[in-house]
């Protein structure tokens, strides 16, 4: 009972904050109706967490654990998924989730650092991937842009942003959702199917009920982004995270989205990125898995 | 190109353009009207400059409201509109300078007429570039060619006014009213090249405006 306690609200933060990732910015410039934006949510989430299992092993590989571990793993993840979205900042659950994985691990000693270690590289990796992602969508949509008629570059900015948003969503649910189902799924808790059908629930309630008022505010820093800026840094960060996911590999909508904005924003010039802000983000990027780490491994140690 | 042009097609965009091309046919149609009214010294024709200045109105209406009804990405509705307005202010210029005509008790001479009307054909022609201009933004083609077009005619029509002026200038007039009134012509009627290249900045400028 306790397990799917820590599920649903993992979930349920996935839900109120990538809500934002997947159409902040299609809801922030009127493209989409909320309401249409949680349908799609609800549904392409629901089909990418059954359908992609890739992750799911991947981060239930991390280490094989008892069900007191893994109630400590999730436990320990929700409430410090909880208490940054309580402090306004940043979080991304797959390095709650995987800090935390690592650290019961390391006490049951059956951590494997390899699988570890890839997924760190991929946390590197991603957000410069999705910067250089959009650098090249943006180089490459100005130039087909510039070719053809305004009216038509805003139907096909229209269509582009609603499906780099589904795809988004897509990621959520096979991505974002599969980490947080890993440790219940992997030590067979819960059967998979069961699993996501419940974390897609709580996703979607999150949605509903916390995405709107993330929504807004997204949707009014990313409109101070002309459209195509905002859909290069969308359209990268949903790519990828979906050619990460195809590789098994938990990374965050959330930080290859930023790396995505400050792609664009290296192109109009190093002033137009706030530093001072990256350096904050960055520093949380390093700060939650090892709190996570430490605390799963404190408790871990304490009670077992 | 021609997967691109379909893509063009949203139902309410699609109508938003539609209302668009009417608007500016109606400035060209108003401009038209006002030249044959000039030409013949036909004042009865001037009242349909003023009917066609109330369809302008109710056609900015119609795009303001399909605009924000969900019209295009909202990074371009902010531009359609001031273009829709700015299309309107050149009815109402139309509109004021019709008025102007109707209420001029005295006789323009041949020679200040003559100018009168190379403003209004001048301005009748701007307003078929507008079109054309507009045109070119959906399909594509080049633009600059157009507006450049439009910029050279309003430095005409410049020229044209300093030479208007120069005339009335040398005229006697019976009282304040009747020189006021024939000051207002004037104004109004090259103030609507002014508002025609206005619009066709905007439609350059919507023409940059997601690139």
């Amino acid at each position: 009972m306790l397990s799917e306690i820590a599920i649903s609200i993992i979930a349920f933060s996935i839900g109120s904050n990538n809500t934002s990732n997947a159409f902040g910015v299609p809801v922030g410039c009127g493209v989409i109706s909320f309401r249409m934006a949680i349908l799609l949510i609800g549904i392409f989430v629901t089909v990418g967490s059954l359908t992609q299992v890739k992750v799911l092993e991947t981060v239930g590989s991390i280490a094989k654990l008892n069900c007191a571990m893994i109630l400590i793993v999730l436990v320990v993840s929700a409430c410090m998924i909880v208490i940054l979205n309580w402090k306004k900042l940043p979080v991304s659950s797959h390095q709650a989730i995987v800090g935390s994985m690592i650290g019961a691990g390391v006490v049951a000693g059956t951590a494997k650092l390899s699988v570890f270690a890839s997924i760190v590289i991929s946390w590197i990796i991603s957000p410069i991937g999705a910067l250089i992602l959009a650098i090249v969508i943006y180089i490459l949509s100005e130039k087909i842009f510039s070719r053809i008629p305004v009216f038509v570059v805003e139907r096909l900015l229209y269509i582009m942003l609603i499906i780099s948003g589904i795809l988004i969503a897509y990621n959520t649910g096979a991505n974002e959702l599969a980490s947080a189902l890993a440790p219940v799924v992997s030590s067979k808790l819960i059967p998979h199917v069961e699993a996501s059908v419940l974390g897609s629930a709580s996703l979607i309630a999150g949605a509903l009920i916390l995405g709107g008022r993330v929504i807004e505010t997204v949707g009014k820093d990313i409109t101070t982004l002309d459209p195509l800026s905002g859909f290069s840094a969308q359209g990268s960060a949903g790519l990828t995270v979906f050619l990460f996911t195809l590789l098994g590999m938990p990374v965050s909508t959330t930080y290859c989205l930023i790396g995505g904005i400050v792609g664009v924003g290296l192109l109009k010039g190093v002033n137009a990125v706030k530093i001072k802000l990256l350096k904050k983000i960055v520093s949380i990027w390093i700060v939650s898995p090892l709190t996570a780490f430490m605390v799963t491994y404190i408790i871990a140690r304490v009670v077992l | 190109m021609k997967f691109f042009r379909k893509l063009s097609f949203g139902r309410m965009e699609s109508e938003v353009i539609e209302l668009f091309k009417e608007h500016i046919n109606t400035v060209k149609f108003a401009c038209e009207v006002f030249l044959k009214a000039i030409e013949t010294d036909d004042k009865s024709l001037l009242n349909q400059v003023c009917e066609l200045e109330r369809t302008g109105d109710r056609l900015r209406r119609d795009i303001a409201l399909k605009l924000y009804g969900g019209a295009f990405l909202p990074a371009m509705r902010g531009t359609l509109y001031k273009l829709a307005e700015t299309i309107d202010e050149t009815l109402d210029m139309l509109e004021d300078t019709a008025i102007d005509y109707l209420r001029l008790n005295l006789h323009l001479d041949d020679e200040l007429r003559e100018l009168c009307v190379r403003v209004a054909k001048i301005n009748v022609k701007m307003s078929n570039d507008l079109l054309e201009a507009f045109s070119a933004l959906r399909s594509g083609d080049k633009l600059e060619n157009r507006t450049v077009k439009i910029r050279v005619r309003e430095r005409e029509v410049d020229t044209l006014r300093n030479r208007i002026y120069e005339k009335i200038m040398k005229r006697n007039v019976s009282n304040y009213w009747e020189g006021k009134i024939l000051s207002d012509f004037i104004d109004h009627l090259v103030y609507v090249s002014d508002v025609i290249e206005d619009a066709a900045d905007l439609i350059q400028i919507l023409n940059v405006s997601l690139r």
